[in-house]
């Protein structure tokens, strides 16, 4: 059992999100970043899909009450018992440690990943914090949260190599996919949704982020389409020409034109941009934004193979590029 | 010119069968998305039924979208097997405390109360499509002569079940929420329920009744749905 001594921002459980029940109105939820919250996960040796700890901004202090091997994700000093440790690295917790989180140097969320997740009663098959329908609740100073049963011998001392560490920018570039309806902008609009700066404002949170910019020229068709589905990352531009980026606890339907949706690799970026923050948006093909999602998946699948021990990880320099290469762990006999 | 196809995103395809709100157009959609769900392809997500459109998730890592517009049109001739039609029963507590705007809605149209729960109970409403929030059912259908716009400022806490009308729009508060409808009644049931599969009591394609019932067949009702110590107030 861990105890949450102090909850000083938004923290809620999340996994990867709620699939299926779109058709019901149930929105997916789950995490804002799902690299940074994978890759702490597998830190300390679970699946993708376990469930952890969100936090916004400033992290929380926690007591442990049992042995547990923990890791965080994001860019923030943290103290176990009084002495400074690394995000990006998994530690082990005796009963009794207290362990604190301080505040995000950069991004807007963190992650705190333990082994064997945290236990939780699914809703409709996940452990995804959705607070506006009660599933879960935001938590708060005092609460305990179980752990899930995992061997911890093995799981401590794991670090992320440094190339892999995930870094937050104020000011991003992002690929987005035209559509579907374009045809509710003016060749104009859609001109100065491309070519201008947009600004994350304060009005921003977990269901979607309001960018202050230049607005968008809406065709004679209008900025109201008949409710239709939103994927993640759409964004939704209403009368205003002020586009909103539709995030993990966005409704699952809507009236607003949809100009683009962010590609799904470049979701993460949009998530951890603070408010003052600066995205401009880049038209790719689906065909490209495909390509980039499956080579970055395949970097993740061999970063988790190499903080599992069945890959090594050799750093290459190649005509003076430098990259990293894995290769099977042989078992010796 | 229909269907249209076209990508939202890199892991969703839109399928889009008409431009307007249309019962046949809206039946065409509902046939398509349950083809699609039940030959439950291994690159399928999810699938999203809307008014006119059918919207596809899929895993980019395991297929193309070229590969999925492929996969995908075979089912296009999918035929609406609408005569199962499931009529779902809603009863309804109409005004008092349960429709504290229904009044209203009866001065705005030059109506009578009464008269306004026989027009709004009257109609047997097609369920569109659900979206929003979890539960919420987009029903066509409504009568115009009791349409209302919305109130000015919003309640900050509509309690689940609620049943109002939004222009020329009605449904019910599935879960309880902030809201700017006009209360007209309340509905003791569970409308949505996550312990249960599925969720909702009402799906996409359904046709909803609404039966006025009496406030003492409310609390009968509500006692046996929510359980006898649910708090009344909330």
């Amino acid at each position: 059992m861990i105890e949450l001594v102090n909850v000083p921002s938004l923290m809620t459980i999340q996994d990867l999100g709620r699939t299926g029940y779109q058709k019901f109105g149930v929105p997916v939820s789950g995490v804002m970043d799902e690299v940074s919250a994978r890759l702490a996960n597998y830190l300390v040796g679970n699946e993708d899909n376990t469930p952890l700890l969100e936090f916004v901004l400033r992290g929380p202090t926690i007591r442990f009450h049992f042995s547990a091997v923990f890791a965080i994700g994001g860019d923030v000093d943290a103290k176990l018992n009084g002495i400074p440790i690394n995000p990006w690295e998994s530690y082990w917790a005796k009963r009794g440690d207290v362990l604190e989180v301080g505040t995000l140097k950069s991004g807007m969320y963190g992650y705190i990943a333990f082994a064997g997740g945290i236990k939780c009663e699914p809703i409709l098959g996940s452990c995804s914090t959705y607070i506006r329908a009660n599933f879960g609740r935001a938590l708060k100073s005092g609460d305990t949260l179980s752990l899930g049963y995992a061997i911890l011998t093995e799981k401590e001392g794991k670090k992320l190599p440094k190339e892999f560490v995930p870094k937050y920018s104020n000011e991003s570039e992002v690929m987005v996919i035209l559509g579907p309806q374009e045809e509710h902008f003016t060749e104009e609009g859609i001109k100065t949704f491309l070519s201008s700066t947009y600004e994350v404002t304060a009005e921003s949170d977990r269901m979607g982020y309001r960018l202050e910019g230049p607005a968008i020229e809406h065709s004679e068709k209008g900025a109201d389409i008949i409710t239709d589905a939103i994927p993640l990352g759409s964004i939704q531009v209403p009368k205003s020409g002020k586009p909103i980026i539709m995030l993990a606890d966005r409704q699952t339907t809507g009236g607003y034109a949809k100009i683009g949706v962010v590609a799904r690799i470049d979701v993460p970026k949009v998530a951890q941009t603070r408010p003052g923050g600066k995205l401009k948006f880049r038209a790719v093909s689906v065909e490209e934004a495909q390509k980039n999602l499956k080579r970055r998946e395949t970097i993740m699948e061999a970063i988790k193979m190499f903080l599992l021990g069945k890959l090594r990880a050799y750093k290459l320099k190649v005509f003076e590029e430098e990259l990293i290469a894995f290769t099977k762990v042989e078992k010796k006999r | 010119m229909f269907p249209i196809f076209k990508p939202a995103g890199d892991s969703a395809i839109a399928i889009i069968f008409g431009d307007e709100i249309d019962e046949e157009v809206n039946k065409k959609v509902h046939a398509v998305a349950e083809a699609i769900e039940e030959a439950a392809p291994e690159w399928l997500i999810e699938v999203v039924p809307t008014y006119t459109s059918v919207y596809i998730y899929y895993d980019p890592l395991k297929v193309s979208y070229s590969e999925v517009l492929e996969a995908v049109k075979p089912f296009l001739s999918a035929e609406s097997r609408e005569e199962k039609k499931r009529i779902i029963e809603i009863p309804v507590a109409y005004g008092g405390e349960f429709g504290p705007d229904i009044e209203f809605v009866a001065e705005y149209n030059g109506l009578t109360v009464e008269e306004v729960i026989e027009i709004h109970s009257k109609p047997l409403y097609r369920v569109y499509m659900l979206g929003f929030l979890p539960g919420f059912a987009y029903l066509g259908g409504m009568d115009e002569r009791i349409a209302t716009p919305r109130l000015e400022k919003p309640r900050l806490k509509v309690p689940a079940g609620s049943v109002g009308i939004a222009g020329k729009q009605t449904g019910w508060y599935a879960i309880e929420s902030p809201g700017g409808w006009r209360l007209i009644g309340r509905t003791p049931l569970k409308t949505f329920d996550p312990s249960k599969s599925p969720p909702s009591i009402v799906k996409a394609g359904d046709y909803v009744k609404f039966v006025p019932i009496s406030d003492e067949e409310f609390w009968e009702i509500y006692k046996q749905e929510w359980g006898e110590n649910n708090d009344r107030a909330c």
